[in-house]
């Protein structure tokens, strides 16, 4: 082992491999923001996957390579340094200009080319920056635990500079960002070496890349972000006469307005508005656009006449019954709803929103303002700038409505690809939170869009509800919901603490009767148990086929022949109920009669509600059913997001396998036969790598509860999470020598802390999130501490152990094998959060810790001789 | 040129290229609404289109194929529908790019954020709007054209509004350059780029209305210009996954008007049928391959 001996130490290198890393995780949140702008989802587990992909071929070509590197490390060091910038800069352009549209993933097989051709791209600074760093590490393996303390401060400290950066750059120029922090890293890499023709390099390099983003991609008309033409705001582009009046780039999101007459809103209309209303309202709308996703309607500050259409909407129906209302908006969205409360007379109208950015864009724009006729400074509105369950779960005010109307699902034209999203605003918790902030006799009001068939979020929401109001302690559950529906279109629940008066209820009905909707539940109505599982049976045939034909593509057409008595009578008379209609009515009786656990379990899809556990609408697809659905995926456009995670879980495990095994393969029966321990260190590895990950990639998911938003809670954890273990890992280089005695007690005290955070973080979450803004920040960051400061001890303990032990070839392998299993375990905790809930990610986590302690004595045996003969 | 005009220009380019430039047989027999294809049988079909209406017989034999697919799974069942999708050139209206698709199960990319529908959600629409010769059909979404191009062998009064300029264009481009081949019942189409939320008061009230495009609520005034017992489909959801939504306009014997809400199956639940592809008349691959 011969260190450089200029590499052993110095303030200058620490800062160039922090600023490196860092710049290697800030072009990791830049690719997301990318996806995210120009698709309909972050593709957070992708992303991760790609960046620690890179690292495991990185390692892997070092491992097997290890005599060359270790002769060649400052060439491949500083050559990878330069390649950084110039090829983040032209993977980025050329992904760009071969844009994969998910929708079509099924349906057309190129895409999958493309997405791979996406993914072999971004794959390459990744790799390009995980072999600096390798090549660096593997130098200064002997001080590892500095080392790997940089690498940790710096990612941590440069994802904040990152998410800074979100207020100066759009997407399409996030991409400097990580430009900037490399040129500052290959400075200070340049120092190190004490070269200048280092710095020369740098500065054409530097060169390179900036002529690159700019000149040449203005030169070659190259777009810098290739926005789907089936995003939301790629249709307003091209309406004739669309002109964009605000664009603002936030880390809340890109936020943008559009003026266009051809937009119309009036979300779950009853078709009867047509045969009595006289006009609707030109020219009255804006669609608003957060990252291309909309739009969201904002309505024009109109005369009452052009305004008559709000009674033929769904959140006009708590109106029926309450006059001079005070009303609680939980998101202001664009408007509407506090729109239609300010024209029913609402005495006073409380809006929240935990999107600062767009808030921002109402109060502060002199367009938006003039529109809306500055709706959030009337009289009446009072403005929460905060999420509206957190703030209804600390207020003493009481409400006459609270209304949660279409929030979060502005999705017009969303194509179906709903991401694997928390929804903390529909879960059991929220829920009893609306209910807990109602006055007597007040009504919680809840739309959703039903346009699904089988109906699956619709179902869940029920669920939700009576849940939340069985917590409530409700005498009488069936007189708290009134419930309807409009075929494909919407449904409203209406909850009312202590029950529903006879009297209202005929004014509802009546109310209901003349919108045409469907009635699902009321108060009184007799029970009437007709056809559901026959409605049941026929879902379970429409996606898994006919039980003795399902997955046989071998039958012949005839025996087919059966099917005739359900495809037939084509032209015949509708049934006087819809099958989902009578499919929604019976689950309301199940839930209001205890059947509920049953009608779930013959259900096609999973049903259970919403909770702080499981705050999901997504994942209806039970894990497994899905061997059986294979083969017509297409029926399952809606659920890609979900489909994506397994697949990206797959496509690690089998990049994984084989990233791992390849050093064994060239050099198990080497020099790699004289490391005794091998599985052990293998194993110690991969608990490390998929644990750690595991803890940061769901604790962003937790802390949205306290947080509000998932950019915020995003950027504090991967900066608490990396700082905190940075600090872990210098400490750890104090215990290097007693780390037989020190790491046991570590590895216990994380899993007993992971375990523990399991059981009952969401409650210190939720009790953080009653906290003003200013407080919750750093309460977070004190929750983060404990956990990532002791995770932060045993990756360089074991590494630098490898070293001190001779292992050098392992040494690499182990950062790969972090590296790989790091990839399954980010793709694992959505799998895991959606089917059995976010703490039981956690819990495994504490496990692989535990599992690790053992494993790390495998790893501390020392070299055998080599043997000869 | 900046990039999208320049894309756009390619596009359109491509569009215009759907017209093969190698030597075509000549469409020798126009339709009318009593021309009869054989229908019994493959070759004979093949044979008698490529001969009377210069079509390339490699897609045809698609389209036959296609065909018994979709009479197999019930998404056509009328004689006269089956007759408009066999002489209906579906290729026309797909991208170049995608041609060789044309007949799968698959809704296909057009551009513009558009996609022309699947064969079978195509064939099941048309059939459910039951539409009779001389009816009056309403379009809001042209599209690529192919939904309107397959009514207008059932109907000669098809109105078809698309609001994206480029792609009105380019569709009504390629009727036309239809138009010029022989396809005379293309003439049955009339277009127009606009709005399609206010329908086409010039030409209402309509019969039947099929509106394409994504929108939160059936358009008041769609609805006012629809007949009484007038029909209206609206897909809904996701391409591939969509439901389509059938509105009735139900005028009582009271002369009350109701508007009432079913889909396109009458409220059936139809099982998934894992084969899709024929070969002649062996089936051969499941359902997405």
């Amino acid at each position: 082992m011969q260190n450089s001996p200029e590499l052993t130490s110095g303030i200058r290198l620490y800062i160039a491999v922090g600023l490196l890393a860092g710049a290697v995780i800030s072009l990791q949140i830049t690719v997301m923001r990318i996806f995210a702008a120009g698709n309909w989802a972050h593709f957070g587990s992708f992303i991760v996957s790609i960046a620690m992909l890179g690292v495991g071929i990185s390692s892997t070509v070092m491992c097997v390579r290890q005599p060359w590197f270790e002769r060649h490390w400052r060439s491949v060091a500083s050559a990878a340094l330069l390649a950084f910038g110039p090829i983040a800069v032209g993977a980025n352009l050329l992904a760009q200009q071969l844009p994969f549209n998910a929708i079509f993933l099924i349906a057309d097989s190129s895409q999958k080319w493309r997405l791979a051709g996406n993914f072999v791209l971004y794959l390459l600074p990744f790799f390009t920056g995980s072999l600096f760093l390798g090549a660096v590490f593997l130098k200064t393996r002997q001080q590892f635990a500095r080392i790997y303390f940089a690498d940790l401060v710096g990612c941590g400290v440069c994802g904040l500079a990152t998410l800074g950066g979100m207020w100066i750059y759009a997407p399409d120029h996030l991409i400097l960002i990580p430009l900037m922090l490399w040129l500052l890293a290959g400075i200070a890499w340049a120092a190190t070496m004490a070269s200048t023709r280092l710095l020369l390099g740098l500065a054409v390099a530097a060169f390179i890349a900036w002529s690159g983003q700019t000149w040449v991609a203005d030169r070659f008309e190259l777009t810098r972000l290739a926005v789907s033409e089936y995003k939301g705001v790629s249709y307003a582009q091209r309406f004739p006469d669309a002109r964009r009046v605000y664009d603002r780039a936030t880390p809340f999101g890109h936020i943008e307005v559009y003026a266009s007459s051809y937009l119309h809103f009036a979300p779950g209309l009853s078709d009867n508005a047509a045969l009595n209303l006289t006009e609707m309202p030109d020219n009255a709308y804006l669609g608003l656009y957060i990252d291309g996703d909309g739009p969201i309607g904002i309505i024009r500050d109109l005369p009452a006449a052009q305004t008559a259409y709000f009674d033929y909407l769904p959140t006009a129906l708590p109106f029926a019954l309450k006059k001079d209302a005070d009303v609680f908006v939980v998101q202001f969205g664009g408007g509407l709803s506090t729109a239609s409360a300010l024209r029913k007379d609402a005495r006073s109208v409380t809006v929240a929103d935990s999107n600062p950015a767009v808030l921002s864009a109402f109060r502060h724009d002199p367009t938006l303002r003039e529109f809306t006729g500055d709706i959030l400074t009337k009289p009446r509105v009072k403005v929460v700038a905060q999420d509206g369950r957190v703030f209804l779960s600390r207020t003493e005010q009481r409400y006459d409505v609270v209304d949660l109307s279409l929030a979060d699902s502005a999705g017009l034209s969303n194509p179906g690809g709903f991401a694997i999203a928390e929804k903390y605003n529909y879960t059991s918790e929220a829920m009893q939170t609306y209910m807990r902030a109602l006055k007597p006799g007040g009504i919680l009001a809840v739309t959703l869009w039903n346009k699904e068939e089988p109906p699956k979020s619709v179902l869940r929401l029920y669920a939700t509800l009576v849940t939340a109001a069985r917590e409530m302690g409700e005498a009488d559950l069936s007189r708290c919901f009134f419930v309807v529906s409009n075929y494909l279109s919407t449904a409203t629940v209406l909850y009312q603490r202590g029950g529903f008066s006879d009297a209202q209820v005929k004014i509802l009905k009546a109310r209901a009767r003349a919108l045409s909707f469907d009635e699902l539940q009321a108060p009184g109505k007799q029970p009437e148990l007709q056809g559901s599982d026959g409605v049941m049976a026929a879902y379970r045939a429409q996606l898994f086929g006919r039980l003795h034909s399902s997955n046989d593509a071998s039958l012949p057409a005839s025996s087919l022949a059966g099917a005739d008595d359900d495809l037939g009578a084509q032209t015949g008379d509708a049934p006087a109920i819809m099958p989902s209609v009578a499919l929604a009515q019976a689950a309301w009786q199940a839930l209001l009669t205890d059947q509920w656990q049953n009608f779930a379990d013959d259900y096609v899809y999973d049903l259970h509600p919403l909770t702080n556990q499981r705050p999901y609408f997504a994942a209806y697809l039970r894990p497994v059913d899905l061997p059986r659905v294979l083969d017509r995926l297409d029926l399952l456009q809606d659920e890609w997001g979900y489909l994506l995670v397994w697949a990206t879980l797959i496509i690690a495990c089998c990049a994984g396998a084989i990233l791992i095994a390849l050093p064994a393969v060239f050099g198990w029966r080497g020099l790699l036969a004289r490391c005794p321990g091998k599985a052990g260190t293998l194993l110690y590895f991969a608990c490390l790598g998929a644990g750690y990950i595991m803890v940061e990639v769901v604790l962003i998911s937790h802390f949205v509860l306290a947080l509000s938003n998932a950019t915020v809670s995003a950027t504090v954890l991967i900066t608490g999470m990396l700082v905190f273990s940075g600090f872990g890992s210098l400490c750890a280089d104090r215990y290097l020598d007693s780390a037989r005695r020190v790491m046991p007690l570590i590895f216990v005290a994380i899993a007993a802390l992971l375990i523990g955070y399991g059981l009952c973080i969401d409650r210190a979450l939720d009790f953080v999130g009653t906290l003003p803004y200013g407080w919750r920040l750093p309460s977070c960051f004190l929750l983060i501490l404990p956990p990532a400061f002791l995770m932060g001890m045993p990756m360089p303990t074991g590494m630098t152990w490898l070293a001190r032990l001779g292992k050098e070839q392992m040494f690499l392998w182990a950062w790969g094998v972090n590296g790989c299993m790091s990839v399954i375990g980010a793709a694992m905790v959505p799998l895991l959060a959606t089917s059995l809930g976010l703490s039981s990610a956690l819990v495994l986590a504490g496990l692989l810790y535990l599992v690790a302690l053992p494993a790390f004595y495998a790893l501390l045996r020392p070299m055998t001789a080599a043997r000869t003969g | 040129m900046n990039r999208r005009s320049f894309l756009t220009a390619l596009t359109a380019t491509a569009a215009t290229g759907v017209l093969p430039v190698t030597s075509r047989a000549a469409l020798t027999t126009p339709f009318t609404f009593e021309l009869e294809p054989p229908m019994d049988e493959r070759a004979a079909f093949v044979d008698w289109m490529a001969n009377n209406r210069g079509e390339d017989r490699g897609y045809l034999g698609q389209r036959w194929d296609r065909l018994q697919a979709m009479a197999e799974s019930k998404d056509v069942w009328d004689e006269v529908i089956k007759r408009a999708f066999l002489l209906t050139p579906r290729e026309e209206f797909v991208p170049k790019v995608n041609r060789s698709h044309a007949y799968d199960h698959n809704f296909l990319d057009i551009g513009f954020g558009v996609t022309i529908s699947g064969p079978h959600l195509v064939g099941r629409m048309t059939n459910s709007l039951d539409i009779k010769r001389g009816d009056k059909v309403l379009e809001i979404g042209t599209g690529s054209g192919y939904q309107s191009s397959f009514l207008a062998h059932l109907t000669d009064q098809c109105y078809s509004i698309e609001i994206i300029k480029p792609l009105a264009e380019r569709t009504r481009g390629v009727y036309d350059g239809l138009i010029e081949r022989g396809y005379r019942e293309f003439q049955n189409i009339t277009t127009q780029n606009a709005d399609g939320y206010y329908g086409w008061e010039e030409f209402a009230p309509f019969d039947k209305i099929i509106v394409t495009c994504g929108i939160d609520h059936v358009p008041p005034p769609l609805l006012k210009q629809l007949q009484p017992n007038g029909v209206m489909l609206v897909p809904v959801g996701p391409p591939g996954a969509q439901r389509v939504l059938k509105i009735i306009k139900d005028v009582e014997s009271d002369g009350s008007t109701h508007i009432a809400r079913t889909d396109i199956y009458n409220g059936r639940i139809v099982p998934f049928v894992p084969f899709k592809k024929l070969d002649g008349d062996k089936i051969s691959g499941t359902h997405s391959t």
